[in-house]
């Protein structure tokens, strides 16, 4: 295993203290129903989210909230970063250097130790219930009216299937990709001409309008509509997958599977798409969490690193919320495999770029880090957050006919001191 | 254990030396003018109803239940599925495939008023519903996971041998939670503990999952958080069965195969309180079961590097035991609401892994009923599910009888049939019958076999099993791309899931190009050869949507007809169009 630390002035006196910046100024809410025009109002900016999922579960003392020297602290150290009185695992020595662009919540309790829970909370930001996910709500209302890419991409090697969208419609939901690979069968037969194409595609529209609503399950034939709408959008951009990425973003990025599906991302995300989430596998350290940790974070260090410059570089951090999260974190004792087993009660997450103050950290664990010591927060809680952050009223209701379903959950509340 | 085995063969002799016979009159699903054999229809209602005698029948008293749990269920319901509706259900349901369209059209004209009991019968007699279990209960046991240990042919073939004797489910669960591997003839079942490199944690919860109906997966590290109902002991009883075993690679053969200590004992910690627990080996909150007295020599064969362990009283093959128990509950339950989501379309527990107090059954005398039935019955599941077949409940029309707005409460219900979305299996299969390639297919196999053996010919060709083992040996290479493209998450599910790359398959993919080429007797190959477009529309709603067209839709077919110059090119589209339709995907 190659140790790449980047950063080689490590504090050992760490002076722990909640940093803060920025205020809540400027965020503004509406109550009531989120109107069309509002909802029109929030799309023509274009704003977009990029989600790295670190599935598994990503221990909080090796990443975000480290406790060297302490019972449960493991053998990294803390280092500081760019961000004066802000340390952060000695393993993320790329993010320490770019912790000005992003920021860190210490204090989320998930009440969850279960992976499907964790994700469903994190995700849904309610504690249970059929509800959409962040992508699928991003899809919703973030999207352009007709979004040249499906309004949430999900770069992942494999991935639960999941009632991503909810009782949103069924194009709001996920579109998995695997890997890097373009979706087969982009191209048209070539027996088939555009006119043919179109044609045939129409006799099959009235086909299934006839068939629509059997069954009492209106979704599944919406789920299947949808399918082929996105099949559509997606053979008229497919040059995005086929461009080799250069020399050069794969020297900066890596040619692991993560590096290039994070140069797919930045494209996507260049390209149109709403929501683009890229999952990082293997957290799940039962065993050998430290090798594991050490490992897994050489790769997503730079590489994310990488994104987040690129985005920066582009003006679009501006308009791009980027979140950093798993489904939990871990434990702080050390199993007998020098594992750490699952672990929701205090959980570090990140979060940058749209609307979100730069540098801030919000809230604390005990110094051991067993519990969540300052300002606990929910999935709940980071859901408001985040579609505050990109200009949602999260009070109002969703847009659907006949059901008052608010966006966020009623009994959560937005992080204000991380709102821009 | 072996006792125990044979008491259940003795126990269910009478009903399977009936319903092994039933392969005589096999139909071929797949197959086209081969007229099916007389029905032994009343045979086995007689033998299935034996145990009733003079008794309501399950199909009755469940649709009386059903009825009855929901005060305005008349407002709700759906009439009867029509015959086209029916035909095409039950020959998903039962034998994996749509109905080819002279079986359809044979079954349109049948003027017998008992001709949906005898089609059931038909189809459960034939080797076609045996592979559908197959598929159905290797999706449900190893759900989908890459065969490692146990070849995965080796193990369908075992599968669905098993159906077609149709193994009582006791026995079924018997056999895979007793083999060890070492026996080549059981070998295959092994394949739930070996192709999950027997790994204890991973198969304890899916134990749980795929036999109880319950996922303990959090109840590994403490109670379950949210679900009262789940444990830590409960995982704990479950994995002491299996935590002496152990993986031992055959020195010989250097095949993997289970070993066992006769010694170790379970406990655990919870995460959260620390508190400690020690448990016997226990299925849920069933008396945990203690090891006996020690016998003077621990082992038959000690543990040693080049030696399987094989204690003188093994945990391991205390679970089928404990599992099958009449007082455990769980495993009737968990298994009718599996065969009830088959039919059906939608658990009576939902989803069909998760059963706990706050996540009850929708209608719970009907689960208890369906359950304490099938335990009468021997867990005959062809019983069962010809009973299920049989009953009003399956046979609804999923043409909502009420507006869409309460389409949902209808569907809760159970007053309307519900969609199913086709298995990848299904899917596959019913594009290669709808498209007219695997009746092609078949042909070519008849002709290779009248080169081959000229003599045995004749009679092979007739053979129901012949022809499906052939069919479906030759269509393999197909029917996995298919599964490739559409199985995702694997185990038993009733939700929906498309996606993009899916569709695009249909699309643009070169199989589907290929079924639709017109060449060699193919349906776009029998459309172009029918001048009048009323015959033609006919023709192709009957191959793909297994219903004649209505009025308007021989009038959109002959207007497409008209208005495409090359005839060729517009019989390739509209049966493409129908083949991606949304009726095509769904079982309704």
């Amino acid at each position: 295993m190659r140790r790449d630390i980047g950063c080689n002035h490590i504090d050992h006196q760490l002076s722990r203290r909640g940093f803060v910046a920025g205020s809540a100024a400027g965020a503004v809410a509406i109550g009531g129903l989120l109107t069309p025009a509002q909802a029109e109002a929030v799309k023509s900016g274009q704003k977009r989210i990029l989600q790295v999922f670190l599935q598994g579960g990503l221990s909080q003392f090796e990443s975000w909230d480290p406790k060297p020297g302490t019972r449960y602290g493991g053998p990294f150290r803390a280092i500081p970063t760019s961000v004066p009185g802000i340390h952060i695992c000695e393993l993320m020595p790329h993010i320490a250097q770019r912790m000005h662009r992003l920021s860190i919540v210490r204090s989320l309790d998930l009440k969850t130790n279960d992976h499907r829970i964790g994700r469903l909370r994190i995700e849904k930001g309610r504690t249970a219930g059929d509800f959409p996910y962040v992508g699928a709500v991003a899809s919703k209302y973030l999207a352009a009216e007709n979004p040249p890419l499906p309004g949430y991409l999900h770069i992942t090697t494999r991935g639960l299937e999941d009632n991503t969208n909810a009782f949103l419609g069924a194009q709001h939901a996920q579109l998995k990709l695997l890997g890097v690979n373009a979706p087969e069968n982009l191209d048209r037969p070539a027996s088939l001409d555009e006119e043919s194409a179109q044609r045939r595609n129409e006799f099959r529209r009235l086909a299934n309008e006839r068939f629509a609503g059997r069954g009492g399950q209106p979704a599944f034939t919406e789920a299947f509509d949808s399918s082929f709408e996105m099949a559509r959008r997606l053979m008229k951009r497919k040059s995005l997958f086929e461009q080799e990425p250069s020399a050069k973003d794969i020297e900066r990025y890596g040619s692991h599977p993560f590096g290039v599906r994070c140069i797919l991302a930045r494209e996507l995300l260049s390209n149109g798409a709403t929501c683009v989430k890229v999952t990082h596998h293997g957290y799940d350290t039962h065993a050998e969490n430290f090798n594991f940790h050490l490992e897994q974070l050489d790769e997503f260090d730079k590489t994310f690193c990488m994104l987040l410059d690129d985005l920066h570089d582009s003006g679009m951090l501006e308009s791009t919320l980027v979140l950093i999260y798993s489904e939990f974190g871990r434990t702080p004792k050390l199993n007998q495999r020098y594992g750490r087993d699952h672990w929701g009660a205090s959980v570090s997450v990140a979060l940058g770029g749209c609307g979100i103050v730069p540098g801030a950290v919000v809230g604390s664990t005990n110094a051991e880090g067993t519990e969540v010591a300052e300002r606990e927060v929910s999935g709940g809680d980071l859901f408001h957050t985040y579609f505050r952050a990109l200009g949602l009223d999260t009070s109002a209701n969703h847009d659907i006919p006949g059901r008052p379903v608010p966006i966020g959950d009623p009994a959560a509340s937005p992080i204000e001191e991380l709102l821009a | 254990m072996l006792t125990r085995r044979f008491t259940t063969i003795v126990a269910i002799a009478g009903l399977s030396l009936a319903c092994v016979r039933l392969p005589d009159n096999a139909l071929g699903a797949n197959i086209e003018n081969v007229p099916a054999p007389p029905l032994l229809a009343e045979s086995v209602s007689a033998v299935a109803a034996s145990p009733d005698a003079g008794e309501p029948t399950l199909r009755a008293r469940l649709d009386e239940l059903v009825v009855a749990a929901t005060p305005n269920f008349a407002s709700l319901a759906s009439p009867r599925s029509s015959d086209e509706e029916f035909v095409r259900r039950v020959y998903l349901d039962l034998a994996g495939t749509i109905p080819t369209g002279t079986q359809t059209r044979e079954f349109l004209a049948n003027q017998s008023p008992k001709k949906r009991e005898q089609l059931i019968n038909q189809l459960l007699a034939s080797p076609q519903h045996a592979r559908r279990l197959q598929y159905v209960f290797d999706e449900m046991l190893m759900e989908r996971r890459v065969g490692t240990d146990v070849p995965d042919a080796d193990w369908q073939r075992w599968l669905r041998e098993s159906f077609r004797e149709n193994k009582p489910w006791d026995q079924l669960v018997t056999e895979i939670l007793s083999a060890d591997g070492v026996d080549e003839q059981q070998r295959p079942a092994a394949k739930f503990f070996l192709d999950r490199k027997f790994d204890v944690d991973l198969i304890t919860r899916d134990i749980g999952r795929v036999f109880l109906g319950v996922d303990l997966e959090c109840a590994q590290c403490h109670d379950h958080p949210s679900i009262d109902d789940y444990l830590q002991r409960h995982y704990y009883g479950l994995s002491a069965f299996l935590k002496r075993s152990y993986l031992f690679t055959d020195p010989k053969t250097k095949k993997k195969v289970l070993g066992e200590k006769a010694e170790g004992d379970v406990k655990f910690t919870s995460v959260f309180t620390a508190e400690e627990g020690q448990t016997d080996p226990r299925v849920l909150d069933l008396p945990g079961i203690p090891d006996p007295e020690p016998a003077k020599e621990l082992y038959i064969a000690k543990p040693a590097s080049k030696v399987r362990g094989v204690p003188a009283y093994s945990r391991r093959l205390q679970l089928a035991k404990a599992m099958i128990a009449a007082d455990n509950v769980d495993f009737r339950h968990n298994i009718v609401n599996r065969l009830w989501a088959l039919m059906i379309g939608r658990g009576l527990v939902e989803p069909l892994d998760i059963r706990h107090s706050d996540n009850p059954p929708s209608h719970p005398e009907v689960l208890d009923l369906l359950a304490d039935e099938f335990q009468r019955h021997n867990y005959n599941v062809r019983w069962l599910l010809r009973e299920l077949a049989l009953s009003e409940t399956y046979q609804r029309s999923s043409r909502l009888a009420v507006d869409s707005e309460q389409g949902g409460d209808a569907s809760a219900a159970f007053a309307c049939g519900h969609l199913k979305p086709l298995s990848p299996e299904q899917f596959g299969w019913s594009s290669l019958v709808a498209t007219g390639f695997s009746t092609v297919t078949m042909s070519a196999q008849e002709a290779a076999l009248l080169k081959a053996e000229p003599e045995a010919a004749a009679n092979k060709k007739v053979d129901p099993l012949w022809r499906e083992e052939t069919l479906h040996k030759a269509l393999k290479p197909e029917l996995d791309l298919v599964v490739a493209r559409f199985a995702g998450q694997g185990g038993q599910k009733t939700g929906f899931d498309a996606t993009a790359d899916q569709a695009l398959f249909v699309i643009n993919g070169a199989n589907v190009e290929k079924w639709l080429k017109p060449q060699g007797g193919v349906l776009t190959d029998r459309l172009l050869k029918l001048d009048s477009p009323e015959l033609l529309a006919e023709e192709l709603y009957i191959s793909i949507l297994s219903r004649s067209p209505a009025e308007d839709e021989t009038a959109a077919v002959t207007s497409y007809l008209d208005s495409v110059s090359d005839r060729t090119m517009a019989i390739r589209e509209i049966t493409w169009a129908l083949l991606s339709s949304a009726e095509f995907r769904f079982n309704h």
